[in-house]
C-alpha cells in the first residue's frame, strides 16, 4: 500500500482510469454474481487490449468471462465463475481452463477474505479455517499451515494479498471518491482498503452532502480515480437504480459458447463502442422499473 | 387448503416434493444458510420457516439477509428481492466469520460429484489442473464446511449414475472423511454431512460416516437408487418411502416461488414426474 488518496477532484475518464491497469497486473473485481460488477471498466480494459492479468475475488460471472474471452487474463483466483442455475456455466471461463490457456487457481471466499485482511492489517499471513483435506491447496503452493503457539492447532496458513488495482462500481459517489453502496457490499471495502490503486465508476456523481446522507461505504482517501458511468453495472444490477439484465446475459452467454465470430460480433457491438451507444443499444433504462411494482419486477426475471 | 398447483391438475410435482424434503432437514431454531446456485435449498430454507421451522433463523445466501420474505425468489442469488423486510443484512465477513466460529448450524451443499462420506466436488470434472469439464467453483464451501453444525448435501442429478460416486475428482468441500483423514484428525469443528436428499430418495450417514439409504421416492426401487450410485451403497433396515408433503408444504413451496426457480435444477424426465390423487 502506498498511503491514502488526498486529492479532491480525481475524476476522470474510462480510458483514463483504465490505464491504472497495467498488463499482467493482480486486479480485484468489486460486486459478486451479477449484481454491481464493474462492467463499464471491464469494457474498457478490454478496448484497452490489456493482457495477462490475475483476477482475484470471490463469486463472479461476465465481468471475468468477458475479460478471459478478450484474452485479457492468465490466471484466474476467484471462488466462482459462472451463472449459477438460471444460465450455466461460464463459457470462456470454462474454455479456457479446459484447453490450458487460462490458469484456475480456485480460491475459496473465505480464503480471499483472509489473504485482503492480513494486506489491511500489516501481517504476512493469517490462519483460517477449513481448507485442510481438500484439494484447493493442490493449487496453491504458496499456502501453507501454521501451528498455533498457544493452543497447538494445525490450521492452513495464507499469505497477504494485495491487489494492484481494484475496480469498483457504485451507484453514487462524490468527486473526491467518497463512495456509498447498497448491500450486500461483498468484498468491496476489503478490496478498497487492501488494494494500492482503487478506480472507481459510479452511475451518478452527486454532492459530497448525498454521499454522506446515504452513508459512506468506502472512504475518498483510499480512493484513486473516479468516473461517472450512468448503468456502468448493466448487464448486471446496481440497486436502488436497475435491476440485472438477464435477456442481456442469455444473449452474452450464447455468444461466448459460440465462440470464435460470435464472440467476435459480440465485442463489435457491445464492447468496442462508446458507453452512451452501449446504453442506447442495450436499452438498460428499461431496468429501473423493478420499483414500479412487485409484478414489473418478477417480469425482469421471466 | 388444496394442493392444486398453478398448472391446474391435482397432486404434486417431483421439483415440490423435493424442496418439502430438503426443508425438512432444517430442525426448528437452527441458523441455516445456502450457497449460490442454490434455488432448491433456497426455497426449502423459506418453506421451514413457513411451516415446522418458524423459529429457525434463516441467512440468504449471497446477500446475508437475515429472515427476509420476499415475494418471489429471482434466478440469480445476490438481489435485493432477497431482502424483501429484512429487519437486518449481515456484511460478508460478518456471516463468514459466524460459520467459522460454529454459530451456524446447518448449511446446504450440492456437487457435480459426491461420494459416499459426503465429500463434493464443484471445481472440476476431471480433476485439476486439467479438467475434462471446468464447473463454476466453490464459493466458501472448502472452509465453511469444515465448521458449520451440519450439512444438508442434495443432488437432483442422482439417476445420471455419474453424480454419486466412488472417489470425487477434486474435493471442494469436505464430507465426513477425506484420503487426508477424518474431520477430527483434520481438526475440524464442524459436524459434516447429515442428510442427502437426491431425486431418487433421501438418505444419512452411519456412524463411519458413509451415505445410507433410508428413504425413496415411490416410483423409485432401492435397486434402482444402487444401480445408479458410484459407490457400495447401504440401505437401511426400515428403508421406506419418502413421507409426503403436506397441503400446507406444498402451498409454501408455490407461495415462495412463483417464478418456479426450483425447476432449474432439474432436467424434463424429472419435471415430469407427478405424484397424488391425479398421478
Amino acid at each position: 500500500m502506498t498511503g491514502f488518496h488526498l486529492a479532491a477532484d480525481k475524476r476522470t475518464t474510462l480510458e483514463e482510469a483504465v490505464a491504472h491497469v497495467r498488463d499482467g497486473a493482480t486486479v480485484a473485481l468489486g460486486g459478486g454474481l451479477a449484481a454491481r460488477l464493474p462492467m463499464a471498466l471491464v469494457r474498457a480494459l478490454v478496448r484497452q487490449g490489456t493482457t495477462g492479468l490475475r483476477v482475484v475475488g470471490s463469486a463472479h460471472s461476465i465481468d471475468v468471462d468477458l475479460l478471459v474471452g478478450a484474452g485479457a487474463v492468465a490466471v484466474c483466483e476467484e471462488s466462482y465463475v459462472g451463472f449459477e442455475q438460471d444460465l450455466g456455466l461460464a463459457p470462456a471461463f470454462r474454455r479456457g481452463a479446459e484447453s490450458g490457456s487460462l490458469v484456475v487457481r480456485e480460491s475459496s471466499c473465505v480464503t480471499m477474505l483472509t489473504q485482503l485482511r492480513a494486506a489491511e492489517m500489516g501481517v504476512p499471513f493469517l490462519p483460517v479455517r477449513g481448507l485442510l483435506g481438500t484439494d484447493l491447496p493442490t493449487l496453491h503452493p504458496e499456502w501453507g499451515t501454521v501451528t498455533c503457539p498457544f493452543t497447538g492447532q494445525v490450521l492452513a496458513a495464507v499469505p497477504a494479498l494485495a491487489p494492484d488495482v481494484a475496480l469498483l462500481h457504485a451507484p453514487i459517489g462524490d468527486t473526491a471518491g467518497n463512495l456509498h453502496l447498497d448491500q450486500p457490499y461483498v468484498l468491496d471495502e476489503r478490496f478498497a482498503h487492501a488494494s494500492r490503486v482503487v478506480v472507481a465508476s459510479v452511475d451518478r456523481l452527486v454532492d459530497t452532502a448525498e454521499v454522506v446522507a446515504a452513508g459512506v461505504t468506502v472512504p475518498a482517501h483510499v480512493v484513486t480515480a473516479v468516473v461517472e458511468a450512468p448503468f456502468g453495472a448493466h448487464p448486471t444490477s446496481c440497486y436502488p437504480g436497475y435491476a440485472y439484465d438477464r435477456s442481456h446475459l442469455a444473449e452474452y452467454v450464447k455468444a461466448a459458447a459460440a465462440g470464435g465470430e460470435a464472440f467476435e460480433a459480440y465485442l463489435d457491438r457491445y464492447v468496442r463502442v462508446d458507453e452512451q451507444t452501449y446504453r442506447d443499444l442495450t436499452g438498460a433504462e428499461r431496468l429501473t422499473a423493478w420499483s414500479a411494482s412487485d409484478e414489473q419486477w418478477q417480469e425482469l426475471f421471466r | 387448503m388444496s394442493t392444486q398447483s398453478a398448472d391446474g391438475a391435482q397432486g404434486w410435482s417431483l421439483d415440490e416434493w423435493f424442496v418439502v424434503a430438503l426443508a425438512r432437514t432444517v430442525a426448528d431454531g437452527e441458523v441455516v444458510f445456502h450457497g449460490f446456485a442454490s434455488p432448491c435449498a433456497q426455497v426449502a430454507m423459506h418453506v421451514a420457516r413457513r411451516t415446522h421451522a418458524p423459529g429457525s433463523m434463516l441467512v440468504e445466501g449471497a446477500t446475508y439477509a437475515v429472515n427476509p420474505e420476499p415475494a418471489f425468489v429471482p434466478p440469480t442469488s445476490n438481489d435485493l428481492a432477497l431482502h424483501r423486510d429484512a429487519v437486518y443484512r449481515m456484511r460478508f465477513e460478518e456471516f463468514f466469520d459466524a460459520a467459522c466460529r460454529g454459530a451456524v448450524d446447518r448449511m446446504f451443499l450440492s456437487g457435480g460429484q459426491i461420494d459416499a462420506y459426503g465429500n463434493t466436488n464443484v471445481t472440476a470434472i476431471g480433476g485439476m489442473p486439467h479438467p475434462k469439464i471446468k464447473l463454476g467453483g466453490g464459493g466458501g464451501g472448502a472452509n465453511i464446511s469444515a465448521t458449520i453444525g451440519a450439512l444438508t448435501v442434495w443432488t437432483t442429478r442422482h439417476g445420471s449414475g455419474r453424480t454419486l460416486v466412488e472417489a470425487v475428482d477434486f474435493l471442494t468441500d469436505l464430507g465426513h472423511r477425506t484420503p487426508a483423514g477424518t474431520r477430527a484428525e483434520l481438526g475440524h469443528t464442524g459436524g459434516g454431512p447429515q442428510w442427502l436428499v437426491t431425486e431418487l430418495g433421501v438418505l444419512d450417514y452411519t456412524d463411519d460416516g458413509r451415505a445410507r439409504l433410508v428413504a425413496t421416492f415411490p416410483d423409485v426401487t432401492v435397486a434402482d437408487v444402487e444401480k445408479a450410485t458410484g459407490f457400495a451403497l447401504t440401505v437401511a433396515d426400515d428403508v421406506g418411502t419418502v413421507p409426503e408433503p403436506t397441503p400446507a408444504e406444498l402451498a409454501a413451496v408455490r407461495a415462495v416461488d412463483p417464478l418456479g426457480v426450483r425447476r432449474l435444477e432439474f432436467g424434463p424426465a424429472d419435471l415430469a414426474r407427478r405424484f397424488g390423487p391425479a398421478a
